[in-house]
This record gives structure tokens, sequence and C-alpha cells, in this order.
């Protein structure tokens, strides 16, 4: 792990950011999501102000973001849970631009996204932006290692030969590259699907679901990967999860409800986050 | 981007390559029809270059009327050959003369291949001169001897000493056969057939005594050609001038490629429309494509593709698949060239073949027409591949009721749009604006259809379900589960069947005519006439008229003269008319005109008539004074001295016979009418007296009427040959949609087979389907082209066509066949959705 660690190509490691945040955590474990968080942590990976999501009109309006303020600070793993129909995914498309908010703003790396037209946000998603879903995260045609490299084919970069091969070592499909998706595992999908979305250094990471359709013995594969960028690689990590086993791999946990954030809980552990879900639900 | 679209293509191998063969089956008749006419073109140069091989230059009649075609070109004084041959650096000169001779074979049969001309010329003695080259026996000597050209000699079993009999301008004589000729390598001329006779028989028996067409110079060795030339020319009378070889090759093989270029351009016309029903073919496979992976595009945007990217990775796609499928048209148009040839000798049009010639522009109309067809037809599946909302990967279906309803107003639009073009093309008889009137309206009413398509549907789909039970009804609502690609798909078979509606429409309304024509012009019981069909007829013996109007019972005969494509030749104000004449004795008791203005006795004081199209185009009445000219006679002005309603028969242009005869050269009559007392057996009688003329027949009005019918439908029978590509490809578009949506229902198909379908219901549920797609197509296709035809066919009254006529049983017809050939391309997409495992179905995505 060490020899691996001195090949890391990217960021300098600069603990600067992850020590403020273990302050922060310090001082508060309950960190009221209203309060702005730009004072106790440089430029969060993303933050949102007042969003606003509003699907259908008139009966049928489905209320799916009531006033959303919240920030993903970086190098930091933030699950987000909620009953179904809460809003998680909602929020991270809007957060993400692949949907637009009703009202309010949504920022990644400090850039006001919703102003930016189809071009801008596709630049965006490609360069900073990192996403990995429930299933159907890789392109049936491709291979494993095509599939993996995509983002920068599409961007007519080369992939960084170190870093790809970092990438592979830590997702251990090293001997499957040559495969396409539908000769592969769940698990290994998802885990290609994961070193994908790191592919680029993005700023950001979203994945919604990742591990809801797997178990938890493959779960535990990806989630680590995902623990291990973070520790390792600083890299920012957004996760929305059902499972309380899954939120303990993340550093901080938001609840929503209703379109509304209701709480927030800072290392969660099985307990913690079974007893915050409990809370809420009564 | 590019791997992702290659990677594409060849996952969808098995969905592409019956949209291949749609794009492959298009160009290849373009490629076919270019192929064909550079081959021709070749081979008539090749043979020209041959046949002109012995000569310097050619003294010839000025060219008279040469607008169109071959120039006409009046004989020359035989005065002139012994100047030309005195003139310094002339070696050798011979004059010859041309005109019409036809063999009859052994069995009595006037023999012509299929229209082509049947040629008689003068022999140069000369050999140096000649460029026919006896291969057998000797040249014709005396005036009892002939050579024949070695193709019908060959075809016909004659030898060198054989008698054969020949038909010509005068009475039919018989003739010894001297020799056997070559033009160079080839046996004959392109079908022509040849008789070659000694120089004072050939302008005795040509009317040309004293006279020659042409006269061949050869130069000495040494002698400075552009010198002799111009020698030759400063002692040439007014009227008659010189050209080299090279202009003559050059003009005759101008004239064979004008007549090519008319044949092509029709050809391609057909071409053409069978690429357009493959475009909707490929349009309706790239939107499924597009809906079959509209996660992975999603996906593709999510991780960053742009708009562009992806717009231009399923244009790639397209563009490949055009350009293989167009190199693979290209390859397999040699092919369709030689079909293409044969299917037109089965219908009577024989060519001469040669090796194929592919030039480098049909390569490239091959290519740039295939790929063309196929990245426009997909320009809007990409355009909608653009559109994917990249939240979709996460399992949103995106509805299109929006784009439904646009459609809806635009197709209505288009449509409409389109028949303003087209009645203003038939209003200005401009074939562009009737061409792009018709592309609109398909274009529209494809638009359209999908609006259509539920309420048809439900009716055809109500019987099913009564017919056919559960399969049936799930056939039906299958072929509803996307009204769209339903519409899209039946479109291609609507273009096809409109098409087909339209050409039958105007062949009943031509046929009609030709019917009310021979009722309404013709008062004569019996008509004497080629039996070549009369396009290619040039006339028969003037002895013939002589011969009949003795036989007892035959109360009054007439003559007409022209009328033809290859006789009547006159230059009308500005532009190159068909003038046709009758005798002014008889002429109410021949032929009935309908005079709308002046009277038909003007004819008889040198008058002109023309028909009321005519006179409405040009505005022109009843005393009006237009200039003319004949190749004979030259310029001059003529009046106008009756107006007659068009007929078929008669053409626009009408004249005495004594006019005729004083403004052509030799003229021959086209056709005899004859009065009879109306005894049966004055026709035997006639009939055994045209027995030397095998090239006549004589028939009844009705017999008559018949073979001016036979000769329509044999014209629609190789249009709708031409066509049958186009239904064809209409219907491999329907065999590619069940195929693709087996494929993406093969997890449902799984499961009805699971929960107990049988192999037999899954098949007619894939068939009933296709009924309704099939029929749906036809059905609005068929309404379609009923419109357009009664359109064309209103829009030719000015050319005779007085009678519009909707074939009702024709267009059950086409119904029932679409139909069935529905079933044929539902055959194999519903064998493969019954052979589906059905466990190995069920675990499909
Ligand atoms: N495209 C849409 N049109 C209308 N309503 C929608 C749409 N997408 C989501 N909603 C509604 O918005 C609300 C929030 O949905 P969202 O998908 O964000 O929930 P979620 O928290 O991700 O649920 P789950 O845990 O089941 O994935 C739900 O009530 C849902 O029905
Ligand atoms: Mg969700």
């Amino acid at each position: 792990m060490i020899g691996v660690f001195r090949e890391i190509p990217r960021r300098e490691i600069d603990l600067k950011p992850r020590l403020l945040a273990l302050d922060n955590t310090i001082m508060n474990t309950f960190v009221s999501p209203e309060k702005p968080l730009n004072d106790i942590s440089p430029t969060p990976a993303a933050h949102a102000v007042d969003l606003h999501k509003i699907y259908g009109t008139g009966q049928t309006a489905v209320n799916a973001l009531a006033n959303v303020t919240i920030a993903f600070e970086q190098s930091r793993f933030t699950a987000v849970m909620g009953p179904s129909g809460s809003g998680k995914s909602t929020l991270m498309h809007c957060m993400a631009g692949l949907d637009s908010p009703t009202s309010g703003k949504s920022f990644i790396g400090g850039i006001d996204i919703s102003g930016l037209n189809d071009v801008e946000l596709t630049q965006l998603r490609r360069d900073r932006v990192g996403f990995v879903f429930q299933s159907f995260n890789l392109v049936p045609t491709l291979t494993a290692a095509e599939n993996l490299t995509l983002p920068l084919d599409l961007a007519g970069k080369k992939a960084d030969k170190d870093w790809f091969d970092y990438l592979v070592g830590q997702i251990g499909i090293g001997d499957w590259l040559a495969r396409h998706p539908s000769e592969l595992s769940g698990g290994q999908q998802q885990r290609i699907a994961c070193a994908r979305a790191l592919i680029n250094r993005p700023d950001l990471v979203f994945a919604d679901e990742p591990t809801g359709n797997l178990d938890s013995n493959t779960s535990t594969g990806v989630l680590s990967f995902l623990r291990m960028s973070v520790d390792e690689l600083h890299q920012s990590i957004v996760m929305v999860t059902h499972d309380p086993r899954s939120a303990v791999y993340a550093d901080r946990v938001v609840f929503l409800a209703d379109g509304n954030v209701v709480g927030s809980l800072e290392h969660p552990t099985a307990d913690s986050v079974l007893e915050q879900m409990r809370n809420l639900a009564s | 981007m590019w791997r992702i679209t290659v990677k594409g293509i060849l996952a969808h191998k098995m969905r592409l390559a019956l949209t291949a063969i749609a794009i492959i089956l298009g160009v290849t008749f373009v490629s076919g029809t270019y192929i064909l006419n550079d081959t021709l073109h070749s081979t008539f140069a090749s043979i020209f270059s041959n046949v002109y091989q012995g000569f310097d230059f050619q003294v010839r009649g000025v060219a008279q009327l040469n607008d169109a075609g071959g120039a006409v070109r009046n004989p020359i004084p035989e005065s002139l050959l012994p100047k030309i041959k005195k003139v310094p650096g002339v070696k050798y000169a011979s004059g010859s003369v041309i005109g019409y001779a036809q063999f009859v074979s052994h069995k009595g049969k006037a023999i012509s291949n299929s229209g082509a001309p049947t040629i008689g010329v003068s022999l140069a003695l000369n050999s140096h001169i000649s460029y026919l080259h006896v291969a057998e026996g000797r040249m014709p000597t005396t005036s009892n001897d002939v050579v024949m050209d070695a193709a019908t000699a060959q075809k016909y079993h004659f030898k060198v000493g054989q008698q054969v009999r020949i038909l010509l301008a005068g009475p039919p004589r018989t003739f010894t056969i001297t020799g056997i000729t070559r033009f160079g390598a080839a046996t004959n001329l392109a079908g022509a057939t040849l008789a070659g006779f000694n120089t004072p028989t050939a302008q005795s028996i040509f009317g040309e005594t004293g006279l020659f067409n042409d006269i061949y110079v050869v130069a000495a060795p040494n002698a400075n050609k552009a010198v002799v030339e111009r020698s030759i020319d400063r002692i040439l009378p007014r009227g008659v001038d010189v050209a080299t070889r090279q202009t003559v090759v050059n003009e005759e093989t101008t004239v064979i490629d004008q007549g090519l270029s008319f044949f092509s351009t029709v050809l391609l016309i057909f071409a053409l429309i069978s690429l357009f029903v493959g475009a909707f073919t490929i349009l309706n496979t790239f939107s499924i494509i597009v809906s079959q992976r509209i996660r992975e595009l999603a996906l593709l945007r999510i991780v960053g593709a742009s708009r562009r990217q992806v717009f231009s990775s399923v244009l790639l796609e397209a563009a490949i698949l055009g350009l293989f499928s167009s190199l693979a048209g290209l390859g397999l148009g040699v092919l369709a060239a030689i079909g293409i040839e044969v299917l037109l000798r089965g219908f009577g049009i024989s060519l001469p073949s040669g090796t194929p010639v592919i030039a480098a522009r049909t390569i490239v109309v091959s290519i740039i027409g295939g790929m063309g067809v196929t990245v426009i037809a997909a320009i809007i599946p990409a355009h909608r591949a653009t559109r994917i909302s990249p939240v979709i990967a996460m399992g949103g279906q995106q509805s299109d009721s929006l784009l439904f309803h646009h459609r809806f107003i635009w197709g209505a639009f288009v449509s409409l749009l389109g028949m303003a073009a087209l009645g203003l093309g038939l209003v200005l008889s401009t074939i562009l604006f009737v061409g792009i009137g018709a592309l609109s309206i398909f274009i529209g009413v494809a638009m359209l259809a999908p609006a259509l398509s539920r309420p048809f549907a439900n009716v055809i789909g109500s019987f099913l379900v009564r017919t056919l039970g559960v399969a049936g009804k799930l056939g039906h609502e299958n072929s509803m589960r996307n009204p769209r690609r339903t519409a899209q798909t039946a479109s291609a078979l609507m273009v096809g069947l409109a098409v087909v509606s339209a050409v039958a429409v105007l062949g009943a309304s031509m046929s009609g005519t030709a019917t009310s024509s021979v009722d309404n012009a013709v008062t004569a019981n019996l008509i004497v006439s080629s039996r070549t069909s009369s396009v290619a007829s040039v006339g028969f013996s003037s002895a013939i008229p002589k011969a009949v109007s003795t036989i007892p019972g035959v109360v009054s005969t007439d003559m007409i003269y022209g009328g033809t494509p290859l006789t009547g030749q006159f230059r009308f104000r500005h532009t190159l008319e068909t003038l046709e004449s009758v005798s002014t004795h008889h002429l109410a008791g021949t032929v009935v005109l309908h005079i709308v203005a002046g009277t038909s006795q003007a004819l008889s004081s040198g008058d002109l008539l023309i028909s009321s199209s005519t006179s409405k185009s040009d505005h022109l009445s009843v005393g009006d004074k237009v200039p003319v000219k004949f190749a004979l006679t030259g310029r001059s002005t003529m009046r106008i001295g009756g107006i007659y309603q068009p007929n078929s028969l008669i053409g626009s242009y009408l004249v005495s016979n004594s006019f005729y005869l004083h403004h052509y050269q030799n003229p021959l009559p086209t056709a005899v009418l004859l009065k009879t007392n109306g005894h049966p057996a004055v026709q035997q009688k006639i009939e055994h007296v045209l027995v030397p003329y095998p090239n006549v027949w004589v028939q009844t009005r009705t017999q008559f009427e018949k073979s001016q019918l036979a000769q329509i439908d044999k014209l629609l029978g190789l249009v709708y040959a031409l066509l049958a590509l186009a239904v064809l490809i209409a219907l491999i578009g329907i065999a590619n949609m069940l195929v693709l949506s087996v494929f993406e229902r093969t997890h449902e198909i799984g499961l009805l087979r699971a929960v107990g379908m049988k192999r037999r219901q899954v098949r007619t549920m894939i068939r009933s389907e296709s009924v309704i797609l099939s029929m749906f197509g036809a059905i609005i296709g068929i309404i379609v082209g009923t419109g357009i035809g009664i359109a064309l066919a209103y829009s030719l009254q000015s050319s005779g066509i007085t009678d519009i006529v909707v074939p009702v049983p024709s267009m059950v017809a086409f119904l029932v066949i679409s139909v069935l050939l529905g079933l044929v391309a539902a055959s194999w997409p519903a064998r493969r959705a019954a052979k589906l495992d059905v466990l190995a179905a069920i675990a499909a995505e």
C-alpha cells in the first residue's frame, strides 16, 4: 500500500482541509445544515443554496426538494440517507447539473452551475464530476478497460498510464480488462464504475446507491474502494444509501425527509445511524 | 467516440444487416443504371469508330433540323463525286445512299430486333473506303445481289447463295445473298439489321437516283488533311458541307448518348424511388436503435459526452453503414446492369452487350448517394439521441407527446406544401416540381401517419382479435406500442405503393383514352399498320395502299403519313414537333375530327390544323400565321386553318397528304384506313394481299384497340417491374422492424412462452403485427397514389389523356399482394421469435 501511495501522481498531500475538517468534527458533532459552512472549511467540493425542486404542476405537483441548503466538504465521504421518495436522487441530480432546480443555486467547486448551458455542463461533468449509479453504469459494447477510460476518450485526452494502472490495481480486475460488462459480475461492474468515476480526477464523485444491487460481501469491496479514495487520494464523495452498514464508511451522514435536510451525523457508527433513523421515523 | 461508434456497429451487426440490404439494393439500382449507360456508350462509341475507320472526310447535306436527336439532312447530287475526286490530295472518294430495307425470315416474318433500325445501304466496291468488311462471300455487284450483316445471318440461318426477300419503300423484292458483313470485330450495329446493295441498286430502291446521302473521302497518305478539307469545301455548293471522320463519330455518339440519357434518366427515377423508400427503412432502424440504446446514450451524456458527440456518433455510424453498403451496391451494380438489360430484353428492348464500364462518376455518385441517403435519414434519430435527458440512465422514460403534436401540424403543413408544389409542377409541366411535390407529400403523410395509425390499427386489430384470439390481440397491441415506429415502417411501403398506384391510375387512364380515341377518331372499319410499336415505326411500303384499294368490297382507302417519332419531324415555331397527315378526299368517312374552331376543309388549301391543347399552350387561334421549317423545303409560314379536340391517335399537328408529300423526301405511309362494305371476307382478302408484307397487319377497330392496349400494358408491366424493387425494400423494412422488436422484447416473449403461449401463437402474434403494418402502409399508399395519379392524368389531358380511370380491381389486388408479402416478410422474424429459448429469453435484460 505504501509503495502504491508514493506513486499517486495527483494531488500533493495537503493535510490542511482534513485537519480543518477534523477540527470541525471535534468541535461539534452536530452541524446545523442551515449554517453556512464557508467559514469552517475552504470552498466546499459542492454546495447548494435554497434548492427547490417541484415535479409536475397543479394537483400532481410533487415537492421533491423544499429549500435545501447543504455543503459537501472537500476530501470527505458524505452519505445521504432518507426514506424512499425523500428526494435523495433529486438532490444529487440537481447538484450535479443533470437536472435543473425549480429555484435556488448549486455550486461545484465554487462555480455556479445554474448559469451554465448544456455544453458547459457537459464539460463540467466530464472534467470535474464523477458518477456511479445503482446499475447500468457501463456501456455494454465497450470492454472494461474502454469503459474505464471513457470520459477521457470523450474529452479526447490520453489516459495517464500510471493513474490507470493504479486504479486497476485498486479495484483488482486487471485480469478482466478485456471483458465486456455482460461477462462481469455486478460487483466487478460497480468497481469499474467507481474507478471510472475517478479516472479524470474529479472534484467530486456522486454515487447513487452504488451498492443497492449488491450483496454485503461485494458491497464491502466497492465501499472500501470509495473509502480508500477519500483516505489516500483525498477524493470528495457523496453517496446515497439506504443501508446503515454502508453509511458507516462515510465521514458524515446527512438525513433527508420529504425534501428537507433533517439531520446530520459525524463519524457514524451502525448504531448511531440506526438510532438517528429511528428518531426521524418517530 | 470513434471507438464507441465502431463498437456500436459491431454490436448491432444483425440489426444493421437488414438496413444495409435496403441501401445496397437502392445503390445497386443506381450504379447498375450508370454502368449500363456507360457500357452502352462505350459499346456504341467503339462500334462507330470501328465502322468509320476507313475514310478521312464525309461530304453531306447541311443539317436542317438538328435541335434534337439526329440531324435531318438532304441528299446531295451524284455529280459532286467526280469533282471531289479531282481535288488535289484526294486519293479515293465514293458516294453512298441509305434507306429502309427489312429482311424477311425463312418463316416469312419481318426481321427487326425490337425496334432497332432496319437499314439498307449502298456498298462502295472500293475496299479502302467501305466501312463494311465482307467476312464471307463477295460484295454485291448486280442489281439482284445483297450482303447481310453477320448477326442477322446467324440468328435467322441465312447463308451465302440463298435467296432472301426484302421489304422496301416500294414493292418487296427477292435478292441473292452474296456475302456476309461484319463491322470490324462487331457482328452488328447494336441490333440494327443491315442490307448492303451495290450503289445503283440502292439508289433506285431508295428512290434516290442521281443522289447520294454522303460521299466518303480518303486523303492521300502524304497530303495535309486540313488543306484537303479546305480544298473540298471550296468546291461544294450551298447546302453541302464536309466533316472530318472524328466529327462524324462524335455526332453519331452524341445522338446515341441523347437517347441513352433519356433512358438512364427514366431508370434513375426508379432507382431514386428505391433509395427514397430505403431512406425510410434507415430512419426507422436508427430510431429503433437509438431508443434501444437510450440508457447507454444517457450514460454517455453523464460521463461527459457532449450533444455534438452523441449526434456525430449516430451519424458516423450511419456514414460507415452507408459507405460499406454503397461499396457493396457498387459491386452488385455490374450484375444489376446485366439484370436491367435482361429485364428490358424481356420487354422487347434489346441492347448491345459489352464489357461493363465502371466510370469514376458511377463510383462517386453511388457512394455519395448511398452515404448521403443513409446519413440524411439518420439525422432525425441522431437529433433525437441528443435530446435524451441524462437522468434517463437512471431509469426514467421520456415522453414525446409534445413532439407528437408538432409532427402532426408539420405533417399537415408539409403535405399541403407538397400538394401545392405538385399542382404547380403539373400546371407548368416542370418535372422537378412534380418530383418535389410528390416527395413532400410522401414525407408529410409519413409525418401524419403516427396519428392515423391508432384508429386504423384499432379497426384491423379488432378483426384480428376476433379471428386470431389472444395472439392477434397481442400483435395488435405491439403494433400500437410505438405508433411512430409503426408509422415509419408502414411509410416505406406507403411510398412504394403510392408510386405503384399512381402508375396504375395513369396506365388505366391511358388505356381508357386509347379505347375512346379509337372510337372518337377513326370511323374506318379496317386499319393497316406496322406490327412494330408505333414508336419504332418508320412506315411501310407505299405499294400497300395501292394493292389493298383494288380489293372488291373496299369502299375507300386513306393513307396516313408521319405521326411517329421517326417520321414527320418539322420545326413548329421554335420546337421540333411531329406532323401527321391525312388524305382529304374521304376525311369524314375514315377519320373523325372534333373541330373546335375553323374547319377541316382548310386542310385542302394547305393549312395546318392543331389540337386545342396546342392552341391553348401556344396562344394560337384560327387564321394565325406561324413560322415552320421542313428539312426538304426549308422555312415558310403556315396558316392555322382549324383547331380540333386533342386525340392521342391523331397527334397535335395535322396537314393534308398532298402537303406532306411535298415537304418530305419519299415518305412512307404509317397507316392505311379502310372503309369497307362490312363483309368479313374483305379482311381475309386484304390479309392475303398483305402476305408479302409481313411487317404490316390489318386489324378491325377492336383488334387495333386491343393492340394499342397491349402496348400500354407492356409499358405498365415494365414500370411495375422497375418499381418492384422499391416495394421489396419496403418489405425488408418491415422484416427489419419486426426483427428489431423481437430482439427488444426477448424478455417479454420469454415470459409469454413461460406462461403457456405456444410457438405457433408467437408466430401468429408477430404475423398479425406485420399484417397491420402492411395493410396500413398499403392503404395509405393506395389513397395517396391514387390522388397523385389522378392529378398526373389530369395534367396530361393536353397530351391526349382524356379519360381518367381509377382501376379499383388493381388497387384491391395491390392491397392483397401487400398483405401477403407482409406475411412473407414476417416469416423470418416470427420464426426467430418462436424459436427463442424460454429460459435464456427470460434471463435477457
Ligand atoms: N421525473 C419525475 N417526475 C415526477 N416526480 C418525480 C420525478 N422524479 C422523482 N419524482 C418524485 O420526487 C420525489 C423524490 O424522488 P427521488 O427520486 O429524489 O427520491 P429518492 O429519495 O431518491 O427515493 P429512492 O430512495 O426510492 O430512490 C418522489 O416523490 C418522486 O415520486
Ligand atoms: Mg433514488
